[in-house]
């Protein structure tokens, strides 16, 4: 049945269709509306409103090792608190999903309109070295779908996923059909906590027990978990192409950019990545290759940019539309006067 | 059960220093699991930072070693996905007073069924001796060096302020009162916080003048006296349980 949706909804949807019974979170606006669809299902799921952040990660992470498949939600703010707890799911191999739907930053920024200025910090945000798989759609049954993809992967890939939205896409209603949207769900396949002798720790571990001043094995481990991410995130590379037979000019925007640039694929061919991270080499390759330009278009500066003229290994062009509004037409000036 | 049924013996020795009082609230708490007969299925065993963060690894059950101060919304977190587990929080005064003072006081609030038992050694050991939020007024530490100028947390009335509470002060000395403080603690349905007070020698003791970890724990001998009674509040010179079931 068709209805009326926002994003936020949707992926309050998608996580419940996916089989999420647990999920923690703090107020942060625009992301509260994840927290207000879940609040109606207390009761069915486990719901808590967490002291802070930090909490709710952590929460979420205890949930997930006693077998739950576990959210948390939050904006740019919590973002940054929560990458204690992306760390220790790493270690840990912990499976959850983390929703940022994100607003401008540094700190509070300008409570509370949209940007995109969270990418690196999804890639790279908490200490050290890890891989992450993190997913950013741009339509309402996107965020569904991918919602629902994101634990997939998690489960799969035994990591915290991270969904990337932002406040545009958080707030956009559409009408649309989501019982139509049929995706295959990964079940939990690790024995939950109870039962057993098994130690978890944020530590370097061998067989529960702590490995803390192997080089050698901390190379190993990381050469295995390296190698899991990247095979699991094989299997969840998701993007579209629209080919214009005439541009020579290919455009490259995701989330909203990718929305509000749509207009433009009358005279541009246009490339928008659904996985950002792993980077998707091959189809960015593919698309670039016949194209003497690539230009990105993003609410920040330049973050995809970056990496994408990192697998490029060539020029790409950067037209930022920096966090707050974004119109087609100030897009249209700018590409003109590139 | 034997009490050695709850210990990983292939992680021993243990990383803590001789003479330490880790290893002896460790040990009450393992009696008090082999009193009690607690299936070890059951159990689960969640702990922070800081050297009595790595007891959850000494423990013969499904336990979680995580960062520092999130002991208790991880163990609030694996008591919710299953509320069958009997969810039990070993960590130190530092790891849940200082870093995470917020989540056990909301923890606290939320009256979620967990046991925690809180090494209180009035210091931060493992990172070398700096002052804790336990540590007391006029102490000289790393991070005090002319003494600190802070009256030490009160930990007690934070636990006790909410209208269901479970709070036991033991001390590594009186191990029969401090297993009597475990036991009550895990069969109490709700929030309940055991403060074990201890001590540390290395990095803190030997400082302070202290020869040996047992002119430390002839202090403890000496510093704290037994209340049997029910009361409303301890005196800081008291070991007891204080408790409201409303």
């Amino acid at each position: 049945m068709k209805r009326l949706v926002m994003g936020n909804e949707a992926v309050a949807m998608g996580a419940l269709k996916a089989g999420m019974t647990f999920f923690a979170a703090y107020p942060i606006t625009p992301a509260s509306e994840i927290m207000h669809v879940l609040a109606e299902k207390e009761g069915e799921i486990s719901f808590v409103h967490a002291e802070d952040e930090i909490a709710s990660i952590h929460l979420a992470i205890g949930a997930s090792l006693a077998g739950r498949k576990a959210l948390t939600s939050t904006s740019g703010p919590g973002m940054s608190l929560k990458q204690e707890g992306i760390g220790l799911a790493h270690m840990m191999e912990v499976p959850l999903v983390i929703v940022n739907v994100q607003r401008v930053g540094p700190s509070t920024g300008m409570p509370t309109l949209p940007a995109q200025g969270d990418l690196i910090q999804a890639r790279h945000g908490s200490h050290g070295d890890y891989l992450p798989i993190v997913f950013y759609p741009c339509t309402i049954t996107e965020c569904y779908r991918y919602t629902i993809e994101a634990f997939n992967a998690a489960e799969d890939s035994r990591s915290p996923v991270i969904l990337l939205l932002d406040g545009y896409l958080a707030h956009l209603s559409e009408t649309v059909d989501l019982s139509r949207i049929k995706v295959p769900i990964q079940p939990r396949r690790f024995k939950p906590l109870g039962g057993g002798h098994r130690h978890f720790t944020g530590l370097l571990e061998k067989g529960g027990i702590p490995h803390t001043k192997d080089t050698a094995y901390y190379r190993e481990w990381y050469r295995r978990i390296k190698t899991k991410m990247l095979k699991t995130a094989d299997n969840y590379r998701f993007c579209s192409y629209h080919e214009h037979p005439e541009s020579d000019t290919l455009l490259i925007a995701y989330g909203i950019a990718a929305r509000v640039i749509s207009p433009l694929k009358a005279r541009y061919s246009v490339f928008t990545p659904i996985t950002m991270f792993p980077l998707l080499d091959e189809e960015l390759q593919e698309a670039s290759a016949r194209h003497a330009r690539v230009i990105v278009v993003e609410m920040n500066d330049g973050q995809y940019r970056g990496e994408v003229q990192k697998v490029l290994k060539r020029e790409v062009e950067s037209l930022p539309v920096l966090g707050g509004t974004i119109h087609l037409n100030e897009i249209k000036e700018k590409l003109d006067a590139l | 059960m034997h009490y050695k049924d709850y210990v990983k013996w292939v992680r021993m020795p243990s990383t803590w220093c001789g003479g330490c009082a880790i290893g002896i609230v460790f040990k009450q708490v393992t009696f008090t699991l082999a009193d009690m007969g607690m299936p070890r299925k059951d159990l689960v065993v969640v702990s922070g930072i800081g050297c009595s963060g790595r007891a959850a690894g000494y423990f013969n059950v499904d336990s979680v070693h995580v960062t520092h101060g999130r002991a208790i919304p991880v163990a609030e977190g694996i008591k919710r996905g299953n509320p069958k587990l009997k969810v039990l929080v070993f960590s130190g005064d530092g790891d849940l007073m200082g870093i995470g003072g917020n989540h056990l006081i909301h923890a606290a609030r939320r009256d979620i069924d967990l046991t925690v038992v809180c090494i209180d050694n009035e210091i931060y050991g493992m990172t070398g001796g700096q002052m804790a939020p336990t540590t007391r007024r006029g102490s000289k530490t790393l991070t005090s060096l002319y003494g600190s100028t802070y009256y030490p947390i009160n930990i007690q009335g934070i636990i006790t302020s909410n209208p269901r509470h479970f709070y036991a002060r033991g001390s590594a000395f009186r191990i029969n009162h401090l297993q009597k403080c475990i036991r009550q603690a895990l069969e109490w349905k709700g929030f309940a916080f055991v403060d074990a007070v201890s001590y540390c020698i290395e990095n803190y003791g030997r400082r302070l003048g202290f020869k040996s970890s047992h002119e430390m724990l002839d202090k403890i001998r000496e510093g704290y006296k037994i209340n049997p009674d029910p009361v409303e509040r301890l005196q800081p010179n008291e070991l007891g349980i204080v408790k409201n079931d409303d």
